[in-house]
C-alpha cells in the first residue's frame, strides 16, 4: 500500500512536532512555504520535499498535484493568511481533507466557514485540559496515558478482516473484558461511515470491514488484534 | 523559687499544643479577617448591638419587661465583657516573652530578669487598652452599671462597635483617612472662621441683642450659620452683625463645597481599589477557589467553555486595558501583578483550597508566579501554561503541579486527526464532553449506594455506560478494567464513559448527596 501523503502549509516552531510525528507515522510529507527562511530551516531539519511558492497564487497551489486522499494541513503562523489559504485550498480541492490549526475562537469560526474539515483550536483544547485536570483528574490522567506513546495503556484502531472470528457477532454478545480490552466505539460500515460509541444505545453487529476502537494494555491489545485477525 | 515557678508555667504554656490551639481559635474569631467562620461571630455581635440599641430607644417611651432589661444589662454586657477580656488576652503572650528572655539570658550567660518580659507585655496590653477600638469596647460595657442611669447613653458606644464588625463603615473611615491632611486643614479653617465670626458678633451685639448673652451663644450662632442650617433662634440685629453674617454664609458655602469635593475625590480615587478588595473578600469566603493569572485567549476560552464551573474564581491581570475588557465582559478581575508577594498573600491561603492557574503568555512570568505562590504555601495547587516542551522541566522544578503545553496538546490532537481519525473523534469527545460520549468520575463518597457492591452487580449496560476502571481510594492507584468480583469501597472513584444524560441518571440512581 502506498504511503499516505500530507501537505503541510507553513513551517515554524509550531509545526515541527507535527511534521516529525507524521513522518514517524509513515506519511510522506511535502512542506509548502512562502519564505526563504522557512525553506532553509525545513531543509536543515532534513526534509527533502520542501517547495517554496507564493501561496496566494492559485495556479501555484493547483500545480501541487494534490489527490483526494491527501491531507492538507494549514499551520501558518499568520491566522489571517491561514484562513485565506484554507479558503483557496477548499475552492481548488473540494473533497480533500483540510485540517487547520487555530489560536482563537474567532479564527476557528472563520476557518470552519472557509471550509476546513477539522479545526484544532490551540487554546480551546488546553482550556479543556485545565478544566478536566480540575474536575476529572483521573479521566484526564487516563487520556494523557492513552495519548502518550511512552505509556503502556493505549487506544487502538482494530479492523475486522474477512472471515474474522468477530465477523457477524453482536457487540453485546462478545465479552471484550475477557481479552483485557474495552471497546469504546466503532465505525459500522453497514450503518454509516461515522464513528459510533458503544454507549449510544444502538445494537451493533460486528462485520468484516468494520473498525473498532479499543482501550487496553499494549500486550492485551496485541493479543486481541491477533485474535480478531484469526479466521475461521 | 517564685521565678522558678513562673518559668515552669511559661514553659508549660509554651509547649502546650492545646493552649496554643485554643488561643489561636479565639484569635481567629476575634482578629483574623481571613478566618471563614469569623463572619458568623461578627454577625452575632452585630445582632447583639442592634438589640441593645432597639431596647434603648423602645424604653424611652415604653416600659420594657424585666427579663428584656436583664438580658440587655447582664447577658449582652457579659458577652461584651468576655469579648473585651479575650481580645486583651490574645493581643500578646506573656509566656512567649518570658521564654524568649530566659533563652536569651541562657545563651548570653547573663542573669535572667523576669520583670523585663512583664514590662514588655504590660506595655503591649496598655497599648491595646488605649487603642480607639478598645476604648469603644470598654465604654460599650458601661451601660450595665445601674446606679448611674445616665450611663445608659453609653449604649451608643455599642453602635461604634459596629465599626469592628462591618467592613463598609470601616472602609468609609479608611477612605476619609486618606484625605486626613485636607480635612484637617479645612477643620482648622472652620475653627478660625467660627471663632473670628463668634468674637466679632459678640463684640458688636452683646449689649444690643437680647439673644446673645455669652461668648458661647455667639460661637453657637456662628457655627449654625456657617453650616447653612440657620435655626433662627439667634440672628444679628445690627448692620455690623449682618455684614459678619454675610461673610460667614459665603465662607460656609465655600467650605461645604470643599468638603464635598474632598470626600468625592477620595472615593473616586479609591473606588477601583474598594471594588477589588470586595472581590478578594468575597472569594476568600469560599473553601475552594481558583486564581487565574493573566487575561488572554486561554483564560477567556477556559471561562467561556466552563461557565458551569463549580468553583469561584478571580482573575489577576497586570495590563489595565485587558482589565477594562475583562470587566466589560463581566468577569471578576483585578488589576494587580500576580508575581508580587503581597497580591497573592491577600487571599485566604491558610483556610482555603486554592488552585492557581498561571496562564500569562510569558514562561518567565508563569514561573515567577508559581514560585511566588509556592513560597507562600505549598498547598496552593498550580497549573501553569508553558510555551514549549523544553520548559516543562523548569516548571516542574518551580513546583508546578500540572504543566499545560497548548502547542503540544493541539499538535497531538492534530496528529490524531490525521493519523487515526476515528480515534480522534473518541478522544475529542472524551476530552471535551461536547459530543455523544464523555468520561466522568463517580465518587463513592457522594454516591454511597455503590459502596459494598461488586462490579458485576452494577448494571452499567442498562444505564448505557461503559465502565473503564476505578481509582482505589486508599492507594490512589488506578485499576483499569478490573475483575468483576471486586468490591467497591468507600473512597473509591469509578471512571465511566457514556452520554451526559446516562451519567446523570446513573448518579441519581446511586444516591447523589451533597455535602456543605
Amino acid at each position: 500500500m502506498a504511503n499516505r501523503q500530507a501537505f503541510l502549509f507553513g513551517y515554524s516552531k509550531r509545526s515541527t512536532f507535527i511534521t516529525k510525528e507524521l513522518r514517524k507515522n509513515g506519511f510522506d510529507i511535502i512542506i509548502i512555504v512562502s519564505d526563504t527562511q522557512s525553506f532553509e530551516k525545513a531543509k536543515e531539519h532534513g526534509y527533502l520535499d520542501v517547495i517554496k511558492i507564493d501561496m496566494t497564487d492559485d495556479n501555484a497551489l493547483e500545480n501541487l498535484q494534490v489527490t483526494e486522499d491527501d491531507y492538507l494541513v494549514c499551520v501558518m503562523e499568520d491566522s489571517h493568511f491561514n484562513v485565506f489559504l484554507t479558503l483557496s485550498l477548499r475552492s481548488l480541492f473540494p473533497i480533500s481533507k483540510i485540517i487547520a490549526l487555530s489560536d482563537s475562537f474567532h479564527v476557528t469560526q472563520k476557518l470552519k466557514m472557509a471550509g476546513a474539515s477539522k479545526v484544532i483550536d490551540l487554546y480551546q483544547v488546553s482550556a479543556n485540559r485545565i478544566y478536566n485536570i480540575l474536575n476529572k483528574p483521573i479521566a484526564t490522567k487516563l487520556i494523557g496515558n492513552l495519548l502518550s506513546p511512552e505509556e503502556n495503556l493505549s487506544i487502538r484502531e482494530i479492523d475486522i478482516p474477512e472471515d474474522s472470528l468477530l465477523d457477524n457477532i453482536m457487540v453485546d454478545d462478545f465479552d471484550f473484558s475477557q481479552h483485557g480490552v474495552i471497546l469504546v466505539g466503532m465505525i459500522d460500515r453497514r450503518l454509516s461511515n461515522q464513528f459510533l460509541f458503544v454507549t449510544s444505545g444502538l445494537e451493533h453487529r460486528l462485520d468484516r470491514g468494520d473498525m473498532m476502537v479499543c482501550i487496553g494494555y499494549n500486550d492485551d491489545l496485541d493479543r486481541f488484534e491477533k485474535y480478531v485477525k484469526t479466521t475461521y | 523559687m517564685f521565678i522558678k515557678y513562673i518559668l515552669k508555667i511559661a514553659f508549660f504554656l509554651h509547649r502546650s499544643k492545646r493552649y496554643k490551639d485554643t488561643k489561636k481559635l479565639f484569635y481567629n474569631f476575634l482578629q483574623n479577617p481571613d478566618f471563614i467562620y469569623k463572619r458568623y461571630f461578627d454577625s452575632f455581635m452585630i445582632f447583639l448591638i442592634l438589640i441593645s440599641v432597639v431596647i434603648l430607644v423602645y424604653e424611652v417611651k415604653n416600659p420594657v419587661p424585666i427579663w428584656v432589661d436583664d438580658f440587655d444589662v447582664y447577658a449582652v454586657t457579659a458577652i461584651f465583657s468576655l469579648e473585651y477580656i479575650l481580645r486583651f488576652w490574645v493581643y500578646n503572650d506573656l509566656h512567649t516573652e518570658i521564654v524568649k528572655e530566659y533563652e536569651e539570658a541562657k545563651f548570653l550567660k547573663k542573669s535572667f530578669k523576669p520583670w523585663l518580659p512583664f514590662k514588655r507585655t504590660i506595655k503591649g496590653k496598655l497599648a491595646y487598652m488605649l487603642s480607639p477600638s478598645a476604648i469603644v469596647d470598654l465604654l460599650a460595657i458601661l451601660p450595665a452599671y445601674r446606679p448611674l442611669r445616665v450611663l445608659r447613653i453609653f449604649v451608643l458606644f455599642r453602635v461604634f462597635k459596629l465599626l469592628r464588625y462591618t467592613k463598609s463603615i470601616h472602609q468609609f473611615v479608611e477612605v476619609l483617612a486618606t484625605k486626613r491632611f485636607e480635612l484637617m486643614t479645612l477643620l482648622f479653617l472652620l475653627v478660625f472662621i467660627v471663632s473670628t465670626a463668634g468674637i466679632a458678633i459678640y463684640v458688636f451685639e452683646e449689649r444690643t441683642n437680647p439673644n446673645i448673652n455669652s461668648l458661647f451663644d455667639a460661637m453657637y450662632w456662628a457655627l449654625i450659620t456657617i453650616s447653612s442650617v440657620g435655626y433662627g433662634d439667634i440672628s444679628p440685629i445690627t448692620s455690623a452683625g449682618r455684614v459678619v453674617s454675610m461673610i460667614i454664609i459665603i465662607s460656609g458655602i465655600a467650605m461645604i463645597s470643599f468638603v464635598t469635593s474632598i470626600i468625592v475625590s477620595a472615593f473616586s480615587e479609591k473606588l477601583s481599589e474598594l471594588k477589588e478588595n470586595r472581590i478578594v473578600e468575597r472569594i476568600n469566603k469560599n473553601k475552594d477557589f481558583i486564581i487565574i493569572c493573566g487575561y488572554g485567549q486561554m483564560t477567556r476560552m477556559f471561562l467561556k467553555n466552563n461557565s458551569l464551573l463549580s468553583y469561584e474564581y478571580v482573575i489577576i491581570e497586570e495590563d489595565t486595558k485587558r482589565v477594562e475588557i475583562g470587566i466589560k465582559e463581566g468577569y471578576n478581575i483585578i488589576n494587580e501583578d500576580a508575581s508580587r508577594h503581597d497580591v497573592i498573600a491577600k487571599f485566604n491561603i491558610d483556610y482555603s483550597n486554592i488552585t492557581l492557574l498561571a496562564l500569562t503568555g510569558s514562561d518567565v512570568n508563569n514561573i515567577y508566579i508559581t514560585l511566588n505562590a509556592k513560597a507562600l504555601s505549598k498547598n496552593i495547587k498550580v497549573i501553569a501554561r508553558a510555551s514549549d516542551e523544553k520548559m516543562e522541566k523548569k516548571f516542574k522544578l518551580a513546583g508546578v503541579d500540572h504543566v499545560v503545553l497548548p502547542s503540544m496538546v493541539a499538535n497531538r490532537m492534530l496528529l490524531f486527526a490525521i493519523t487515526q481519525p476515528a480515534m480522534y473523534r473518541a478522544i475529542y469527545s472524551m476530552l471535551t464532553g461536547q459530543n455523544l460520549s464523555q468520561l466522568d468520575e463517580i465518587s463513592t463518597i457522594t454516591h454511597y449506594k455503590l459502596v459494598g457492591k461488586k462490579i458485576e452487580e452494577i448494571d452499567f449496560k442498562r444505564h448505557k455506560l461503559l465502565f473503564i476502571g476505578f481509582q482505589c481510594g486508599r492507594k490512589e492507584e488506578f485499576v483499569f478494567n478490573p475483575p468483576k468480583k471486586i468490591d467497591i469501597r468507600v473512597g473509591d472513584i469509578l471512571l465511566v464513559m457514556g452520554h451526559k444524560v446516562s451519567i446523570e441518571y446513573f448518579k441519581q440512581q446511586y444516591g447523589e448527596i451533597f455535602y456543605g
